[in-house]
């Protein structure tokens, strides 16, 4: 019994990793998009729908243990964070998207070199990287680091707000295009939000403890 | 076991006692039966002795008694009954006992009375005169006497069941205990055990000794498996069909840039990067893959081979090479591929312009000399770069037979800064030559290429008036030549990349320095040929020091 569970655990944890490199793929692709101005909305769109499918799977599979296993302890921590987790992750996957149908109203103007926009979907990336390795390898320490980075991506969004407020009054800038920056910019910061929660809940899962909540 | 062991011993002890009640009030009732037929016999002899001496009267005085004491006449009227009264009793001459008395002299009769569940015994003797006197008492049968009995019988009853319990559960715990105490390990070492299990744990042990000289045995394959790949360059990774990790070894996580990994976790742990899922996936399909990733600038080739079982793949092997000079030496021969066809065109652009004017006649003959000069200059650029790609190629093959013989680096030097004298001359660069008469075995063609080379370069790049100063030197320890100008220097950024191919640090003049870009190349490989280090030291605008060294063992 214990065996067919714990390959169950095991599935659910390769699952999860096949997803949040899906994640992965779909942010660094859209970044790439932004920046690059290649056109992979296709990939984009391809992995967003892989990542809801994964997220219906996943679900699936963590319902399945509750009912028919019963798990208590760190089992029921583990699936329950996970749980928790993919809709986080399925968040970024949308978030993404939403980024790469903004890219091609801003491929044919300069505005995206002229603000932070790049070191914000750089770090976000990071971000999602390590909130995702914080999950693989079950890193306590990694996930508060990608904690203490969402401060950064913060800051960096009030920038990008500022610089663009700047570039608006001086004219440098169609007002249009000044609209979908500050969007994409605010998408990259709500997709750090969401790696944040992916760490929070690597940290319950493995402590035991979770941080908005002391009485877990 | 020992539930079993309690129940039997249990049973037994309950059956026994309820038999042994059960036999124990048979054989007393018996006894008592025979007692109080003998009691009756007694009294009623006695009491017929008294009738027949004393008359009825004796009877009468009785008085009140158990026994029941009655008098009847030869026709079988009752004349006297001391429980009764005499007169309301029918004919008695029926009864068995009196007849039997009437016939025989004596007569005996059991009774039973439905109703009181008692029975009665009756003897009868016959009188002298006739009479027969008969005494009867009353006696409980054995049911009644059980139950009149059964508040005390009952205590003891459960009283000695509870003690066989309690004995049987002990008996029982101690026949078990030498059982659960047996050392499975080694059960032929323990004595009190019973000699009847002997054989099963002769067996036992048998077994126990196999198992472990099969584990030990696998273990060691294990171990001399893992010694093997553990030694190997190459990462090696073996997972199951859920792509669950069964066995890796250090230099795998190395190669993937991985700190650990626990038991039965998948592969994917170490890298889920998209190409090495789609490897893994279509191994485990039953595919062979490969592909190259890119961890941390390096490179890693991964190869995925599946393990077919049974016609269906069970897992896969996984093989990581590291090939990440491979691949940089692939991306430097395709950069100069590109660069010597280049190198090579320029040149032959110029001849083949200078000719095509020639050929249409546009050219003055007077010119005709000047044109033709212009092309034999071309045309030796052209030698002179192909022939230093030949020489660059054979030293990159290194299979030409180069003939090896003690050399005087001292003369060696003093005889290629003359060939440069004239150059040297025109910028008024002063050539000098210091150091001692050093020896030392290599060929003399490359060493000589590799020392012209130096020199000329710090000729070519040395500032008019300036110095060429080139010492030997040899102690115990090793044996060197270095050339150190002070000539315009190189910018510490481009140090590293000095000895590549077709590399220039001032792109825009090499034209009028001239020289083809493979010169520092040549002196590398020919280095490297010979077994010699060589460094660079440079100072940007006070000039650059090249030394090159060979170490004594």
């Amino acid at each position: 019994m214990r065996t067919q569970f714990d390959k169950q655990l095991q599935t659910l944890h390769i699952e999860l990793i096949r997803m949040g490199s899906l994640c992965e793929q779909v942010i660094s692709l859209c970044a790439n998009m932004l920046l690059k101005k290649e056109n992979l909305s296709a990939d984009i769109n391809a992995a967003e729908t892989e990542i809801n499918q994964k997220e219906r799977d996943i679900e699936n599979l963590c319902l399945k243990l509750l009912l028919q296993q019963q798990p208590v302890a760190k089992d029921l921590r583990i699936i329950s964070a996970a749980l928790k987790m993919i809709s986080d992750l399925e968040r970024i996957g949308d978030q993404a998207a939403d980024i790469a149908e903004l890219a091609p109203y801003l491929a044919d103007c300069d505005a995206p070199g002229k603000v932070h926009i790049g070191d914000m979907a750089r770090a976000t990336v990071g971000m999602v990287t390590r909130s995702i390795d914080a999950f693989v390898k079950s890193d306590v320490k990694m996930a508060a680091e990608v904690m203490a980075e969402d401060d950064e991506v913060d800051q960096l969004f009030e920038k990008i707000k500022l610089e663009l407020m700047d570039l608006i009054r001086q004219n440098g800038l169609d007002a249009k295009a000044a609209m979908d920056l500050l969007m994409a910019a605010k998408y990259f910061e709500r997709i750090g939000d969401h790696a944040v929660n992916v760490a929070e809940w690597v940290e319950y899962s493995v402590t035991g403890v979770h941080k908005n909540d002391a009485n877990f | 076991m020992t539930k079993r062991i309690f129940r039997s011993i249990f049973f037994v002890a309950a059956v026994v006692l309820i038999a042994g009640f059960a036999l124990i009030m048979g054989t007393l009732y018996r006894y008592f039966d025979n007692q109080l037929h003998k009691e009756l016999q007694n009294e009623a002899e006695y009491l017929s002795t008294a009738v027949e001496q004393l008359g009825v009267t004796v009877l009468k005085e009785l008085g009140p008694s158990q026994e029941r004491v009655t008098l009847i006449d030869q026709d079988g009227t009752v004349l006297f009954d001391n429980l009764a009264d005499q007169s309301s009793m029918d004919n008695h001459s029926g009864r068995e006992e009196i007849q039997a008395a009437m016939a025989n002299g004596s007569g005996s009769a059991v009774r039973y009375s439905k109703t009181l569940s008692e029975r009665t015994l009756y003897y009868a003797l016959r009188l002298e005169n006739g009479q027969v006197l008969r005494v009867s008492s009353t006696q409980y049968t054995i049911l009644s006497l059980i139950g009149s009995m059964i508040y005390p019988v009952l205590l003891i009853f459960i009283l000695l069941i509870v003690l066989s319990g309690i004995f049987a559960s002990r008996a029982s715990k101690k026949i078990v205990k030498p059982i659960n105490e047996l050392d499975l390990e080694h059960p032929m070492d323990d004595e009190k055990v019973y000699d009847e299990i002997a054989p099963l744990l002769s067996k036992i042990g048998h077994q126990s000794r196999t198992i472990q000289r099969q584990i030990a045995g696998a273990k060691h394959q294990q171990e001399e498996f893992a010694l093997i790949t553990e030694n190997m360059q190459e990462g090696l990774l073996v997972i199951d069909k859920n792509t669950i990790l069964l066995s890796w070894n250090g230099s795998a996580l190395k190669l993937l840039d991985a700190a650990g990994i626990r038991e039965n976790q998948s592969v994917l742990v170490l890298n889920r990067s998209e190409q090495f899922q789609n490897v893994v996936t279509e191994a485990l399909n039953g595919h062979h893959a490969s592909t190259v990733l890119n961890i941390q600038n390096r490179y890693c080739q991964v190869a995925a081979n599946p393990v077919i079982w049974d016609k269906d793949p069970e897992g896969a092997v996984l093989l990581l090479i590291d090939v990440t000079e491979t691949t940089e030496r692939e991306c430097l021969r395709r950069e100069f591929t590109a660069n010597v066809s280049h190198e090579l065109k320029t040149p032959l652009t110029s001849i083949s312009g200078f000719a095509e004017i020639m050929k249409d006649g546009m050219v003055k003959k007077e010119d005709i000399q000047k044109f033709a000069s212009k092309i034999f200059e071309e045309a030796q650029r052209l030698i002179v770069l192909v022939e230093d790609i030949i020489k660059i190629s054979q030293l990159d093959e290194g299979r030409h037979p180069y003939e090896y013989q003690d050399i005087d680096l001292y003369t060696m030097s003093g005889e290629i800064l003359d060939r440069l004298k004239s150059s040297a001359e025109k910028n008024n660069i002063q050539l000098k030559l210091e150091g001692v008469h050093a020896v030392i075995h290599s060929a003399p063609v490359i060493l000589d290429e590799i020392i012209y080379n130096l020199c000329d370069n710090a000729v070519k790049y040395n500032h008019p008036h300036g110095k060429v100063i080139v010492t030997v030197f040899q102690d115990k320890t090793q044996t060197s030549v270095q050339v150190a100008d002070t000539g315009i220097g190189i910018p510490s950024s481009d140090q590293e990349r000095i000895f590549e191919r077709f590399y220039r640090v001032d792109k825009s003049h090499s034209k009028e320095i001239g020289g083809t870009g493979l010169g520092l190349s040549i002196v590398k490989h020919g280095a490297a040929y010979l077994g010699a280090e060589i460094n660079c030291e440079s100072t940007l605008g006070q000039g650059s020091i090249f030394t090159l060294i060979w170490k004594n063992n």
